[in-house]
């Protein structure tokens, strides 16, 4: 350890530099985050810093509706948003763990194909929403829409989630001994395999919950009347309403976000919250 | 949707055309628009990674405290769609921006003139928002995999840190690199919610957007989303095959 070379400029300044470079990321990424909340307290922001703490009318705004600008309240469009990526998530459990498991215990040709496209979420949403539009033109103004293209395309999330799972499994000797006790393959799969997995299960719905809830682009080109999602609510917030309410509603959001991560925390599975 | 971007009529799916794409290949104004897209994801692109790679080494290597809550704040902007980060650049270079008026303070001109969140520049930042924390994800596993053995040796034996990343680190990174290029340039690409609030480069997302919402022309748009979806498709094809990297999100 103390033959190493400390003349050079590297070696004196390698270390500071570096580590400066990582304290402006994480300001960068996460001083606005603290600004909006902190703001969405204040009464006015006209200076350098926001003013006039503590007041709730922003947040009351946003809780409650204020009948101009973006003029719904954030719980029908949580709820709505919510449970639209209730059953997103549910389609997801349905389509990606048999997926997951197919890719994680079989070989087969093409296997290595459809990780590629379980994995890679080919089409972003605007693709996607515009490919609906078409496609489907009478779906497009309802809530399945949604629920369907919230699906395709946090399928992906799920799957690798669950694939984690699987992969630290010995899905051949588990599988195995269970069919040698008699057990039959649909009963295996439920009864043995899906319930080694639920870490992986439990934690890739929160993921895939998280990003439906916030999913964007594809909603805005999808939806056109009725209640709207939370994100096309944050983006009415954002565009037509003051700044400060604007601050109240993505607050709202962050909460929520808040709220999954510490969920996620709770089941246990670190390396989800790190993907997240 | 391929289907829909060769049909003759406005309304309708029936007939074929190859106009929309002649449309796409004449007219000097898309190619202003794929040209924007490609220069500025590139530059992006390059930009986060040369910053994730050393703070994903910071993360790496050294003893950090509080190196869980360091993690959480670099992962947490993954989970945020792009009209929040577009939101988030406001805060910061808006034009009551906090580092616009600090700037502003120090200069000691007005704040109205340094805003620079609608701008170009804005714009930049606010890609970077998105795309620091999801090259990092990548970064971060590849660096789990990193020889220290070889590092070590390569400091005893006398190499300087910069030549011990260069010749030691940087090669065995080197995969993780490439995919984290792919990821993020594809991210860079998608990006469409952020641009729809800061409106400042028309990129190909942002004019797919105007072709439906300025007289629903879906049969051009439908060409573009298929471009777009064709270009993507090679790109992520040619680049996991003739390069070693793994791509896993």
């Amino acid at each position: 350890m103390a033959t190493y070379d400390t003349g050079s400029l590297s070696a004196r300044f390698g270390r500071q530099f570096v580590k400066l470079i990582l304290v402006t990321t994480v300001i960068f990424l996460s001083l606005p985050v603290l600004l909006t909340f902190v703001s969405s307290f204040a009464a006015q922001w006209v200076g350098p810093l926001p003013s006039g703490f503590l007041t709730f009318t922003n947040w009351g705004d946003v809780i409650g509706g204020t009948g101009v600008g973006a003029d719904v309240s954030v719980g029908s469009s949580l709820l709505y948003s919510a449970g639209l990526a209730v059953a997103g998530v549910v389609i997801n459990i349905c389509v990606g763990v048999p997926i997951a498991y197919a890719v994680a215990r079989y070989d087969f040709w093409g296997r290595s194909w459809v990780n590629v496209f379980a994995i890679l979420p080919l089409a972003p949403g605007i693709i996607l929403g515009i490919a609906f539009l078409r496609a489907y033109p009478d779906l497009s103004t309802s809530g399945i829409a949604l629920v369907i293209g919230y699906s395709l395309l946090k399928a992906p999330y799920m799957v690798m989630a669950v694939q984690s799972s699987f992969q630290s499994m010995e899905l051949r000797r588990i599988e195995e001994s269970s069919r040698s006790l008699g057990a039959s393959w649909l009963r295996t799969f439920l009864t043995v395999i899906v319930p080694n997995a639920k870490e992986g299960i439990v934690a890739g719905s929160i993921i895939c919950w998280t990003l439906a809830a916030a999913e964007f682009n594809f909603s805005y080109i999808v939806y056109s009347r009725g209640t709207p999602p939370l994100s096309i609510f944050l983006y009415n917030n954002i565009t037509n309403a003051s700044f400060l309410n604007a601050a109240a509603a993505v607050s709202v959001f962050f909460l929520l976000i808040a709220l999954v991560t510490i969920a996620l925390q709770l089941v246990g599975n670190q390396a989800a919250v790190r993907r997240l | 949707m391929a289907r829909i971007s060769f049909s003759e009529a406005r309304l309708v799916t029936e007939g074929f055309t190859l106009e929309y794409y002649e449309q796409l290949i004449v007219d000097p104004y898309y190619r202003t628009i794929a040209i924007n897209t490609l220069w500025f994801g590139l530059a992006t692109t390059i930009v986060s990674i040369t910053i994730a790679v050393p703070v994903a080494h910071a993360l790496a290597k050294y003893d950090l405290r509080g190196e869980s809550l360091i993690l959480t704040v670099l992962s947490f902007p993954n989970s945020l769609p792009g009209i929040v980060a577009a939101f988030m650049i406001i805060v910061l270079f808006g034009n009551t921006g906090l580092i616009t008026n600090i700037v502003a303070a120090f200069s000691g001109r007005s704040p109205i003139d340094l805003a620079i969140a609608t701008s170009v520049g804005g714009l930049f930042f606010a890609y970077l928002y998105s795309m620091i924390p999801r090259a990092l994800l990548l970064l971060r596993g590849t660096y789990a995999e990193v020889n220290t053995d070889a590092e070590e040796a390569a400091r005893s034996l006398g190499a300087t840190p910069l030549q011990t990343f260069r010749y030691v680190t940087l090669p065995q990174i080197k995969p993780g690199l490439i995919g984290a290029f792919v990821l993020v340039f594809r991210t860079a690409l998608a990006i469409f919610g952020t641009i729809l609030i800061l409106k400042s480069l028309l990129v190909w997302t942002l004019q797919i957007d105007r072709e439906i919402a300025q007289g629903f022309n879906i049969a051009q748009a439908s060409a573009m989303a298929t471009i777009w979806f064709g270009f993507v498709f090679l790109f992520t094809l040619l680049a996991l095959r003739y390069t070693s990297a793994e791509v896993s999100l």
